[in-house]
């Protein structure tokens, strides 16, 4: 032992004390007691430290609990969870680390301290699995979340369009009901949500569009097109652009369309943000606005800019199918059950909060989902940097360990090391159901 | 070496400083892995409540209250609280009174708040027309 203290008795005998006790503490157990003292005081500074995150959350819960209901979709339980154990066990080693030092058992001691550090890079490694997900899907802090998927995994197209596997293709397009002759007529724009058929947040803002391209050309200032518009449909992606190729030939272009280069997933998908339409009249020309009806985009998406400049997209959108009739003793049991106050004679389905959520998740994100993401991002990150400098302080213990300092008259550093772990611990056990086990 | 030792591993006094054979107290394997079990199924039972559709609040007061349950087996057992000095619950407990009249004093005035209208820059909200209303 390099230590030469290893058979020391547990004791106080001033004479045969471990080497690291300082000449100004009056023996081991008064060096001990300053630092856990200090410790302690750490630990409660530690706490305030994280609060301050917390009171972000849950102010911002309390204003937008639809945005937690919404958002904590993204997230995967499985990793939280996993996560929880992972740090938990870390938190029993870390322990057994300690009692282990107290009764100077050096090799059950490094073993402890060995797992907990493995257990924080474990730790550390599933944070990477899924900080790296949410990086490749924009799903981040802030403006910059812009997600390419959906909660349920379902891809999107987004805003900024900057999704791996697409091409700098997607495209904006807006229908917008002619308020003269709506039905079977191409649309563009904005359209009128009341016109769709089906509920938006049921089955994505296409609807029952079809959606077709016009090749065009310009006749000096206008627009005018040529041909029979051809229709883009689930799987047009590869075939659209040789169609698009023939047709319009590559001059000028200088380079060939390969078919490599056509986007790799259909290129008519369910819009994400209906929001970007306006509501009112206050549009610019290159939509059509019609009153204050709610408008809603939808998406088009095919080739790129250059191979679509000469590409006209049109929607034709159904109008929206009448609601049912209403069911006569349907109606009457809800009238009486109003009237009486006691169940209806035909139970009416109540969605649970678990449906509506699914339901809920299926609809674009509420405005400012982001701040969501801009909390968990802040508290996991500050809680993930505790844990990195965990991993530092508990490597610099196992060197010790292994270099046979730690006997049971000097323990310290073993000890208040896991009562920092232990409190990384604790703050992990609130952020995992704050934020992954949102109901 | 170090089997010395092993005679008092199972001391469980209670009592910060009544083991004659350390500065302080060692927990037992029995604590420890009790705490660890504990907090596990703890997990498992947070994870499965969420499962189940008790009404959001309800279901926000289960994981809350777990959670709690087990911060305070972290505090006691793994973090020796319980055997150790008053003073450090005190330094610790206040820490945490001091956290939750932050949250909660943030929270005093959230209903101020309420009418608060983050609008897209697409929709502005309309321009006030007439006369302040009085009263």
């Amino acid at each position: 032992m390099s230590g030469g203290h290893d058979d020391d008795d547990a004791g106080h005998g001033h004479g045969n004390q471990s080497r690291f006790i300082q000449h100004h503490y009056d023996d081991a157990q008064h060096q001990f007691d300053s630092g856990k003292f200090g410790i302690w005081l750490f630990l409660a500074q530690e706490v305030l430290f994280f609060s301050a995150l917390f009171v972000a959350y849950v102010l911002y819960r309390v204003h937008h609990p639809e945005i937690y209901s919404y958002a904590h979709k993204w997230l995967d339980v499985k990793y939280g969870a996993i996560n929880t154990g992972v740090l938990i066990f870390s938190s029993l080693t870390a322990a057994w680390a300690v009692r282990a030092a107290q009764l100077a058992q050096r090799t059950l001691l490094i073993a402890c301290l060995a797992t907990t550090i493995l257990c924080a890079c474990a730790f550390l490694g599933i944070k990477y699995i899924e900080y790296s997900h949410k990086i490749h899907e924009h799903i981040l802090f802030g403006h910059y979340f812009d997600p390419c998927i959906s909660p349920g995994g379902e891809e999107l197209l987004t805003k900024n369009n900057k999704c791996p596997g697409t091409k700098g293709s997607v495209t904006w397009d807006y229908v917008a009901v002619n308020p003269d002759n709506s039905v079977g007529k191409a649309l563009e724009g904005c359209f009128d949500a009341a016109k769709l058929d089906q509920d938006l947040k049921l089955s994505g803002v296409q609807a029952d569009c079809q959606v077709e391209t016009v090749k065009i050309e310009m006749k000096g200032d206008k627009e005018v097109e040529v041909g029979a518009p051809t229709p883009i449909t689930n799987q047009c992606a590869d075939e659209l652009l040789v169609v698009l190729n023939g047709n319009r030939g590559m001059e000028g272009t200088g380079k060939e369309l390969e078919k490599e280069a056509a986007p790799k997933f259909p290129c008519w998908r369910p819009a994400y943000q209906p929001a970007v339409c306006p509501t009112t009249t206050t549009l610019d020309q290159h939509t059509h606005g019609v009153g204050d009806k709610p408008q809603v985009g939808i998406l088009v998406e095919y080739g790129d800019h250059e191979e679509r400049e000469d590409i006209k997209v049109k929607a034709k959108c159904k109008d929206a199918v009448p609601p049912p009739p209403i069911d006569p003793i349907a109606k009457a049991a809800e009238q009486k059950k109003e009237q009486l106050g006691t169940k209806a004679i035909h139970p009416i389905h109540v969605p649970t909060t678990h449906e509506e959520h699914e339901i809920e998740s299926l609809g674009p994100p509420p405005e400012h989902t982001g701040m969501f993401f801009t909390i968990y991002f802040a508290m996991t990150g500050l809680h993930g940097v505790h844990v990195l400098v965990g991993i530092l302080v508990f490597l610099w213990l196992l060197v010790r360990a292994i270099k046979g300092h730690f006997t049971p008259d000097y323990f310290g550093p073993v000890d208040f090391a896991a009562l920092y772990w232990h409190i990384v611990d604790l703050i992990w056990i609130f952020l995992f159901p704050l934020l992954y086990l949102i109901h | 070496m170090a089997d010395h030792a092993e005679h008092h591993d199972d001391h469980d006094h209670g009592d910060a400083h009544g083991d004659a054979h350390g500065i302080s107290h060692v927990a037992t394997i029995k604590t420890l892995v009790g705490t660890g079990g504990t907090l596990l199924f703890l997990t498992v039972v947070t994870v499965l409540a969420t499962k189940i559709d008790f009404g959001a609040n309800i279901n926000l007061a289960i994981a809350m209250v777990i959670a709690v349950t087990k911060a305070t087996l972290v505090v006691l057992f793994f973090m020796h609280l319980r055997y150790d000095r008053l003073f450090h619950t005190v330094v610790f407990v206040s820490a945490i009174c001091a956290a939750s009249l932050f949250v909660g004093f943030t929270l005093m005035d959230s209903s101020q708040y309420q009418h608060t209208n983050i609008w897209h820059p697409s929709e502005p909200p309309a321009a006030p027309v007439g006369p302040r209303p009085t009263g």
